[in-house]
């Protein structure tokens, strides 16, 4: 049992990291991404391909600058467009990576994937056995990113994406760099997907393509549509709470025998489907909505103090 | 070896057109792009699948069960999604058609299951004809796509129903007052747009193997069309259609085939770079 939670916790982890990362791009600056696979693998092969020559710190950190640099890119080139638009160019950015990682064998061979990853503190994991020093790396890794995402969301960086968000004109009016700050929110987000990728790449010491569909897109927009547009707070709850019932459903095959493998991964796909499409129509502030200050919460404080 | 890419990229260019149309209608009606268009057009392969294999039914009768049942989805969609929706923000409504697409995707997949299937239909020889070869899937899916598009073209010139439809997509607020019943237009939208996604998806059927992912196969070709085209624009997804069919037939000649998907993701980003309006209008910019 405990190995089986230890793997849930890494899982939910990842979901976590890849939805803070779509809570910044779409809940705080409202800018709809559809191709995070695409950025998740980035940072997974960057990993496997650096890290046993330059060490697994410096391999993270070139996964989030690369992620970043081609999200940056990808920004560059189409966040001005309207939102359906940003979507089928977001969608058409995901498959363009799996069509490279699939057929550019020389670099990451291809189909097969890659295998032996070494995970950091290697010689800890023997000591200590099991996944457990590999959890306390990935809360750490969580942690940090969590800290320093909240903290750009309570700033004025975060205050002017949702601005921005609400209403574009006003904010540009207001003399806010609208392109600019755009482009900054996809490029971090970029950044943490691609260490997302990077600890799936550690975790699981073997990467291929077929780990990277657009189910993970999907986990992640559940997870912020589940935890509320914008709270960081809300979609670590809501990463929880989604891989804690999508786990859950696997042991459904114990029970019911007539459902086969395939099918149950339809059922546990066809339910997440189900699960977005009804907290749109019924909770679509989320399980814990944004906090929302008014201007009346600003302009009643000096009569009070008066 | 130009010329045969030049007819396979016509007949492909047509295939898409279907769904590019249906994509553009719901846009142009509805005000929201529909990204559950490829999956509804796996649904389409599979029910006409069931049709023919399972009960027996020819491939034309199959197309119709086909058509029959993407419509009845799409106007069950709209009754307990879109219509739910229709007054939040856009972005809402495309993350929903997402979440469809998961839905339908997943049901087809529950009940038939990841494996390759195929049509039962006697195979043919294909025809030459000054050093080309032509298929008779090719003959099959060029007349009927023609067929659809005169059809469409008169529905939506010369019916009321179609002046209606081209009311609601114009100016909702003026139609409503003109008696134009908002709720009746977009059932019917659905229910053609059903039937011609359905149909693309019999035709996808028949030009390759039937699995859960066929119409995601072509959801990115499909929104290079309409938005080539310019979204909203009925003669623009066409042309649209046409034109990235050829495109994708056509790059054989300069990159390897493995990218060949690649193509209408680099024609629809190379496109909203320099021209944002589409070929024919239409707002890609937001402020």
């Amino acid at each position: 049992m405990i190995p089986y939670l230890i793997t849930i916790a890494i899982l939910v982890i990842i979901a976590a990291l890849i939805g803070l990362a779509l809570n910044l791009q779409w809940g705080l600056a409202g800018l709809v991404n559809f191709g995070v696979v695409g950025f998740v693998a980035i940072g997974a092969y960057t990993t496997a391909l650096t890290a046993p020559s330059i060490g697994w710190l410096p391999a993270m950190i070139l996964a989030a600058l690369i992620a970043a640099a081609l999200s940056a890119g990808l920004a560059l080139l189409s966040i001005r467009l309207e939102e359906n638009y940003l979507a089928i160019i977001t969608i058409g950015f995901g498959e363009a990576v799996r069509l490279v990682i699939l057929n550019e064998g020389w670099l990451t061979n291809g189909a097969l994937g890659i295998a032996n990853i070494q995970r950091p503190f290697a010689s800890l994991t023997e000591q200590f056995g099991g996944d457990i020093v590999f959890v306390i790396f990935a809360i750490g890794v969580l942690a940090v990113v969590f800290v320093a995402l909240e903290g750009w969301t309570r700033a004025p960086f975060g205050r002017a994406l949702r601005a921005i968000r609400d209403d574009a004109t006003i904010s540009a009016a207001l003399g806010k760099p609208v392109f600019a700050l755009r482009v900054r929110a996809f490029a971090i987000g970029g950044a943490v997907m691609g260490l997302a990728g990077a600890l799936q790449a550690f975790y699981l010491t073997y990467i291929d393509p077929s780990q990277f569909s657009a189910i993970v897109t999907s986990y992640a927009f559940m997870a912020v549509i589940a935890g509320g547009r914008g709270s960081n707070v809300g979609l670590l709850v809501g990463a929880g709470s989604i891989m804690a019932l999508l786990e859950g459903t696997r042991f459904l095959k114990d029970f019911i025998s007539v459902i086969d493998g395939v099918q149950l991964s339809a059922l546990r796909l066809g339910l997440i489907g189900v699960g977005i499409i009804l907290q749109l129509i019924l909770r679509p502030q989320g399980l814990v909505p944004e906090a929302r200050r008014k201007a009346a919460d600003v302009l009643a404080k000096p009569r009070e103090a008066a | 070896m130009v010329a045969q890419l030049f007819l396979n990229g016509l007949v492909t260019g047509l295939l898409l057109a279907l769904p590019a149309l249906a994509l553009t209608l719901v846009f142009g009606v509805l005000k929201f792009a529909n990204f559950a268009v490829g999956a509804m057009l796996t649904l389409g392969a599979y029910a006409a699948w069931v049709a023919n294999t399972q009960l027996g039914l020819s491939l034309p009768a199959s197309a119709a069960v086909a058509a029959t049942t993407v419509a009845l989805t799409g106007i069950l969609s709209d009754q307990l999604v879109f219509e739910r929706l229709k007054n939040r923000d856009s972005i809402s409504l495309l993350v929903a058609s997402m979440g469809l697409s998961l839905v339908l995707e997943n049901i087809c997949r529950f009940f038939l299951g990841n494996a390759s299937r195929s049509f039962d239909v006697p195979i043919s020889r294909p025809m030459r004809w000054e050093g080309l070869r032509i298929n008779q899937e090719q003959i099959t899916t060029a007349l009927t796509v023609c067929v659809c598009l005169v059809l469409v073209h008169l529905l939506l010139r010369h019916s009321p129903l179609g002046r209606a439809m081209r009311a609601v997509a114009d100016n909702p607020s003026l139609a409503a007052t003109r008696g134009v019943d908002r709720r009746l237009i977009a059932r019917l939208t659905w229910a053609l747009v059903g039937a011609l996604i359905g149909l693309a998806g019999v035709l996808a059927g028949l030009d390759r193997s039937i699995d859960p992912q066929i119409g995601w196969n072509y959801q990115i070709p499909i929104f290079a069309a309409a938005i080539l085209g310019g979204l909203g624009s009925p003669v623009g997804a066409v042309v649209g259609a046409l034109v990235i069919g050829l495109a994708e037939e056509m790059s054989a000649l300069i990159i390897p085939t493995n990218y060949r998907q690649i193509v209408s993701f680099t024609v629809i980003l190379v496109l909203l770079l320099f021209r944002s309006n589409g070929l024919l209008s239409a707002k890609a910019v937001r402020k």
